[in-house]
Parts: structure tokens; C-alpha cells; sequence
């Protein structure tokens, strides 16, 4: 009886969390839809999201380029001794998911992270409680800017995570399995699905990270061990919906584009 | 045995804390280092044990200078001088049993379960005994200085130094817990050092008293001599105005 | 004193050199800590209690959001290769492409992700909060060396579990990847098997798992690090945690190419 309530409880939890969650996705796009978003704000946060981020991206991408194409080309040259459509294969892949999902998930948890930890200190720190004094929405000035900069700057990001990406893969390619750079620059193989599925990708990973992220910042309770409890929490969450994500996209993607 | 600081600097950046800090503490005393918020009296008492370590100067625990011993050449004076945090820092992970505890097992090598057991006594003595179990942000301020008063008693030492031990307590809280203070010193023996600044405290059970004013020592004498200086500095600070010669 | 703003041209390097030495000093704690820990493994002195309990928590913690990553993982590699599979008509050998990418390679480092995101995150925040509360100097003025006490239990569970993790996440990801395989491929689960068991050799395998020991040793030495150098109450534990996770993934994936090219 107390394993069927544990689980129980646990279906419960995540119930209550994803509803949470959509409750913060319902206000913070009425916020936005009423264009009642501040600018200076949202550049701000590009500013937060995107400059800080792109190192950090770059090199994450760069070495999972590298990695990829050497895995890949390792094997394929178990059963095949070719590697000319190695390049192909590896383009069609990096844009229509890796680009986007691995680079998701690292910011996940560079943008998750820093997200919680910011709003989740407000939090503790009370000065959320004064907005609310002074007839301010917290979603309004907290939530908005960080998801409408997020949403621009991942979208930005994740194709700069494919270029990357690709680049380094491209010459691992050439330098360890001496593949010709024209053999492997070969975008036949990529058609309109492939990029329609990518970006829908970058797209919702840059609505969802933000949102889940503080919605955890402001359910933070508790000082400073709230707050490394709300990050933690930001950082789990967010990459969980990333993978979430990638994998109804990709489902879906799969259904209307199996080519 | 006593305890003796010689021409102690310490700063931090820019600012200089510990100016020139000298004086004597002796065998059994119930010392008291007295002054304004942030004049470095705390700062100071972490020398004693290493956490932290002086710019220039001496100090001597017993007739061994210990301002230049390594971290783990500390571990022996630690033993023998224990402290009492402000904010009684217990662990939140474990219960007060557990907390007191733990320095038994890891000095006195004891086993758990007889950990536990002792431990249990020695909550007893400062009236702690029935929240052996409760963990520490359940109790309130003055429960948790008690607890780690007990928990800074489990290795016998000879010196116990307090940081501000009644600070953020009640009036009735800050009375037992200077009683407490008292019987260590005239009961067990213990070479007490407390820092402070709530007066009915310093008046009641000190022996001595040295006041920290722009990093030296301003005054060293009796309860007395204090109450009866001309020094208007510290006249300010006894008898508590807001207005007067003293910078903070 | 007003801060002087250097000529446009040497902001840049100026810049690089301040990065370079931000880096250079988390990289240098980094490095004295491993040297601390690793100096009180010979002879061996730690806490029974405290293994068994971040044992059991880190463990018992991670285990259902490994397992829902890993299911996720191996759908999302037969969704991969789905494509490239009904192009070649290699029904045959599915069991091989979203094998060999899951145990070598995409298991063991998403795994290790989320363990960080999970476990290590969380201890950055647990031994933070505990430097702020200053319940690191309790532990130093009862003469008891936190290293030995604290970090070393953390340090060898997080090294374990992750490991147990990965193992387990493999075969779950499998699982989701033979589910995946027959729903969208229809593809029999047994000749999935077949074709990953020929294919695959056991160094492959093995691959995989000396990389959770490698990202385990990464993911508890940063999440350490950072909880154990925090400044400033509560703010600063959350910087802490944002930073100790951002160390992880970076140095997950520097870890794993070297290992890539070295393990081959």
C-alpha cells in the first residue's frame, strides 16, 4: 500500500509541477501579447543571456562537433570503408537535432541556472515582495524580459551552435580521416523538414527554459539553502523539458518529414 | 597557563582592523573583549584558534606561540580551546545528539551508539536532554546556544571562547546563558573569553574587561575600574548614549 | 579613486587577460583541492556514516530522472537514425546505430548532465549554504578537517553512483530504444539485439563506463570546489551553483573528447 502511495504522490508532484509551469506560461505570454514588455529590459537580458553564453556554447559545440564526426566516422568505417557521405549524414543530423538539443541543454543549464539563482536571491532577499508593494507583477518585470530575450538570444545561439559544430566536425573530418571539405560540405541530403524541425526546435527550447526557470526562481523559499534548492531544481527542470521536447518534435517531426 | 596577545595587526584590504592589540588573560578568569559593532573583537578571538591568521605580532595559548602554526599543527589548541559561534552554527543535517556527538567520535573514539549515549548526558547538564532528537532550525535561538555550548564542551578544553553568546536572545535566555558562562569558570575551571556587547552580560559575570576602540585596546581593568573611569569614550559606550565623543 | 576606462584598443586584450586569469584561478582551486583529497586517500580515514548517507541520497535521488532521461535518450536515438534507416533500407542494423552512439557516447554524457544538474548542483548549494553559516569553521574549531569529513564521502559517491547510474541508464536506454524501434520502425526487438550484441564489442562498452568514472571525478571535484569557495550569503550561493554546473559541462565535454581520442 505505501509503494502505490509513493508513486502515487510522485504522479502528483509532477502534476502539480507541469501545471505550475503552464500557469507561468499562460501569464507570461498575456504579458507579452499586451506588449507591456520593457525594452531596455529585454535587451538587457539579450545581454545577460546571449554575450554571457556564447563562450561557454562555442565551446561545448565546438568539442561535440569534434566528438561526433570522430565517433561516427570510427564506426561507419566498420561496416563501410566510405566515408564520403559521412558529411551528409553529419549535416542532416546537426540541423535537424543535435545542433539545437545539445546546445539546449547547455543552456539549460548556463541560462537555467542563472535565471533561479538571480530571481531565487530577489526572492529571499524580499525584494520581490516590495514589487508586489508597489502594485508591480513580478512576471511583468522578472518573468517577460528573460523569456522574450531568451526566445531572440537561443534562437541566435543554437544556429551559431550548429555553425560550430559543424565547422569543428568538419575538420576532424579532414584532419584525422582525411575527408576532402568538399565531400564533406554536401547539404544534399538536407531538405526543407530537416530545417523546419531544427528551428521549431531552437524555438521552443528558448520558451521553455526561461519559463521553467522562473517559475522555480520565484517558488523559492527558505535563504540561501532556498536558493541553491531552486537552482538545482531550475537546472533539472529545464533540461528535463528540453528533452521533452526535442523528443515530441521529434516524433512529430519524424511523422511529417520521415525523409 | 594563560592566554597573551603582543602588538596584534590584522586588516582586510585596505582597512585596518587590528591596529596594535596587546593584553593578558589569566588561568580561570571570565575574561570580556568589549566594544562597538564591527571594531574587530571577533575578528580577533578567531585568531586564537586559526581561523584566522594576524598580519604582525604574537600570540601565545599556554606559552606556545601559535600566530604562524600550520592548519593542522592547530588541531591539538583547538582541542584544548573551543568556541562557541554567534550564530551557535550547529549542522542542520543532524539532530543535537548527533552534533554533540560527533566530536567524540572523532577525538575521543568512541563509537556511535556510546556517542550517542554521552552525548545524551551531556545535553543534561545545559537542559538540552529532551531535544536530543530535534533537529537545530526547529529549536529557537537560546535552545541552540545551549546545544552548542554542550557541543563545544565535549573535548574538556581548557578555554572556551564566546562570540557574542546572548546577542540575539531574550533577556531570560541571556541570563541562564551567562550562568552558564559563570559555573564553567568557577565550577570547572574553564579560562573563559567572551565577546560582547550587551552590558547587563558585561557587568554581571566578568572578572575582567578590555575594550577594543580604533584597533588597540582602550581600557583593561576590573568591572569597576570601568564604571568609575573618566575616559568619556567609554563612559559613551557603558552607559549606552547615542551621542558623545566615540566614532563608529 | 574613479575607475580608468582603457583606450578601446587594449579592452579587448585587457578583457582576454582577465578571463584568462578568472579561469586560471577556478582552474588552480580546482587542482589544490583534487591534491587535497587525493593526500587523504593514502591511508584511507573517512566517515563511515557520512559515505553511507551521500551513498544513499545521491543514489536514491538521481535514480528516476536518470531513468526518464535514458528512456528519452534511447527513443530519441532510434528517432535519429530513423531517417537515415528507412533511406538505406537498413532496418537490419538499427540495433547497431542507436547502440553504439547511446553506450559510447550520448548515455554516458547526458547521463552525466543530468547527474550534474541533479546531484551536483545540489551539492554546491548544500556545501555552500554550510560556508556561509559558518558551519565549515564549526567543523575547523572542533579540530575536525572538513576535507576528510565532507568532502571526501561526497567526492567518492558522487564517483560510485555515477558509475551505477550509467550502467543502469544503458540498459533503460536500450529498453526505450528497442519500444522506439518497434513503434516507429516496426522493427522486431529481437533482431535490434541481435544486431547490437554482433556488432558491438565489449570495449565499447567499456568505453562508456571509464567516461562516468572520469565525469563523476569532474562532477564532484567542481561541485565541491565552488560550495566550499562561496562569498556573500544567499546571492552568492546561487552564483556558486551556476557556475559549479557551468564548470561540470564544460569540463564533461573537454573530458570526453580526450577520452574520445584516447580510449579511440
Amino acid at each position: 500500500m505505501s509503494a502505490l502511495a509513493t508513486t502515487g504522490e510522485a504522479v502528483l508532484d509532477v502534476v502539480r509541477d507541469v501545471k505550475d509551469i503552464l500557469t507561468m506560461a499562460r501569464r507570461t505570454v498575456r504579458v507579452v501579447l499586451r506588449g507591456r514588455v520593457e525594452r531596455k529590459a529585454v535587451v538587457e537580458q539579450m545581454h545577460e543571456i546571449g554575450n554571457r553564453s556564447v563562450f561557454f556554447i562555442t565551446v561545448t559545440m565546438g568539442f561535440i562537433g569534434m566528438i561526433l564526426v570522430f565517433q561516427s566516422a570510427l564506426q561507419a568505417l566498420r561496416i563501410v570503408p566510405d566515408l564520403t557521405i559521412l558529411g551528409s549524414t553529419y549535416g542532416e543530423i546537426l540541423i535537424r537535432d543535435i545542433g539545437a538539443s545539445i546546445g539546449g541543454m547547455m543552456l539549460a543549464t548556463r541560462v537555467g541556472a542563472g535565471i533561479a539563482a538571480e530571481i531565487g536571491s530577489m526572492v529571499v532577499t524580499e525584494q520581490v515582495d516590495a514589487l508586489r508593494m508597489c502594485s508591480a507583477d513580478p512576471v511583468e518585470y522578472l518573468v517577460a524580459p528573460r523569456f522574450v530575450a531568451s526566445v531572440i538570444m537561443t534562437f541566435c545561439l543554437l544556429i551559431w551552435a550548429c555553425f560550430v559544430a559543424y565547422i569543428t566536425g568538419m575538420l576532424t573530418a579532414h584532419m584525422v580521416f582525411d575527408v576532402n571539405y568538399q565531400t564533406f560540405a554536401n547539404f544534399m541530403l538536407v531538405d526543407r523538414g530537416d530545417v523546419i524541425i531544427g528551428l521549431t526546435k531552437c524555438l521552443a527550447y528558448g520558451a521553455a527554459i526561461p519559463i521553467v526557470s522562473a517559475q522555480r526562481g520565484l517558488a523559492t523559499f527558505g535563504g540561501s539553502e532556498g536558493v541553491g534548492a531552486a537552482t538545482t531544481s531550475a537546472v533539472v527542470s529545464s533540461s528535463l523539458a528540453v528533452i521533452v521536447l526535442q523528443f515530441i518534435i521529434s516524433a512529430i517531426g519524424y511523422l511529417i518529414f520521415p525523409g | 597557563m594563560s592566554i597573551r596577545f603582543e602588538h596584534v595587526r590584522k586588516a582586510f584590504g585596505p582597512k585596518e582592523v587590528l591596529k596594535d592589540v596587546g593584553f593578558e588573560v589569566g588561568d580561570g578568569e571570565c575574561f570580556f573583549i568589549i566594544g562597538a559593532s564591527g571594531v574587530g573583537k571577533s575578528v580577533l578571538i578567531k585568531h586564537l584558534i586559526g581561523l584566522l591568521r594576524p598580519d604582525g605580532g604574537s600570540i601565545y595559548l599556554d606559552g606556545e606561540e601559535v600566530s604562524r602554526l600550520s592548519e593542522k599543527a592547530f588541531y591539538p589548541v583547538r582541542m584544548k580551546c573551543a568556541m562557541v559561534f554567534q550564530n551557535s552554527t550547529l549542522f542542520d543535517s543532524m539532530t543535537c545528539a548527533q552534533n554533540v556527538a560527533l566530536p567524540l567520535r572523532k577525538h575521543k573514539n568512541l563509537a556511535m551508539k556510546d556517542a550517542l549515549v554521552e552525548a545524551q548526558r551531556r545535553l543534561e547538564t545545559v537542559h538540552m536532554g529532551e531535544f536530543a532528537d530535534a533537529f537545530p532550525p526547529e529549536l529557537g535561538d537560546g535552545m541552540q546556544k545551549r546545544v552548542a555550548i554542550a557541543r563545544a564542551l565535549t573535548l574538556d578544553p581548557e578555554y572556551v571562547l564566546f562570540d557574542e553568546p546572548t546577542t540575539s536572545l531574550d533577556p531570560v535566555s541571556a541570563r541562564r546563558v551567562d550562568q552558564m558562562i559563570r559555573e564553567l569558570c568557577d565550577k570547572v575551571g574553564v579560562t573563559s573569553i567572551v565577546v560582547s556587547h550587551d552590558l547587563a552580560s558585561i557587568f554581571g559575570i566578568a572578572d575582567r574587561i578590555a575594550m577594543l576602540y580604533k584597533g588597540t585596546v582602550r581600557m583593561l581593568g576590573t568591572p569597576e575600574d570601568f564604571r568609575t573611569t573618566d575616559d568619556p569614550v567609554v563612559q559613551q559606550f557603558i552607559t549606552g548614549q547615542a551621542d558623545g565623543p566615540m566614532e563608529v | 579613486m574613479t575607475a580608468r576606462r582603457d583606450p578601446w584598443l587594449l579592452r579587448g586584450p585587457g578583457a582576454l587577460g582577465g578571463v584568462s586569469l578568472a579561469l586560471g584561478e577556478q582552474v588552480g582551486g580546482l587542482v589544490v583541492l583534487f591534491a587535497r583529497i587525493i593526500a587523504r586517500l593514502l591511508p584511507p580515514r573517512i566517515d563511515r556514516y557520512e559515505l553511507v548517507r551521500n551513498l544513499h541520497r545521491m543514489g536514491v535521488k538521481s535514480l528516476p530522472i536518470v531513468v526518464v532521461t535514458a528512456l528519452f535518450v534511447g527513443a530519441i536515438m532510434v528517432i535519429q537514425a530513423a531517417p537515415l534507416v528507412t533511406r538505406f533500407n537498413a532496418r537490419e542494423i538499427v540495433g547497431w546505430g542507436a547502440g553504439f552512439a547511446t553506450l559510447r557516447e550520448v548515455g554516458p554524457l547526458l547521463i552525466a548532465l543530468m547527474f550534474s544538474g541533479r546531484v551536483g548542483a545540489n551539492n554546491t548549494a548544500e556545501l555552500g549554504t554550510m560556508t556561509v553559516t559558518s558551519q565549515i569553521d564549526a567543523l575547523r574549531a572542533l579540530a575536525i578537517d572538513p576535507i576528510a569529513y565532507l568532502v571526501l564521502p561526497r567526492v567518492i559517491s558522487m564517483i560510485v553512483m555515477l558509475f551505477v547510474l550509467t550502467v543502469i541508464g544503458d540498459i533503460v536506454a536500450i529498453g526505450g530504444a528497442i519500444v522506439a524501434a518497434k513503434a516507429l520502425l516496426d522493427v522486431d526487438p529481437r533482431s535490434f539485439l541481435n544486431s547490437l550484441f554482433v556488432l558491438l564489442n565489449e570495449w565499447d562498452l567499456l568505453t562508456g563506463l571509464i567516461k562516468s568514472l572520469l565525469f563523476g571525478a569532474m562532477i564532484a571535484l567542481t561541485s565541491c570546489h565552488f560550495g566550499l569557495s562561496v562569498k556573500g550569503g544567499a546571492p552568492g550561493v546561487g552564483k556558486a551553483v551556476n557556475a559549479a554546473v557551468v564548470a561540470a559541462a564544460s569540463g564533461i565535454f573537454i573530458l570526453d573528447y580526450f577520452s574520445s581520442f584516447i580510449l579511440g
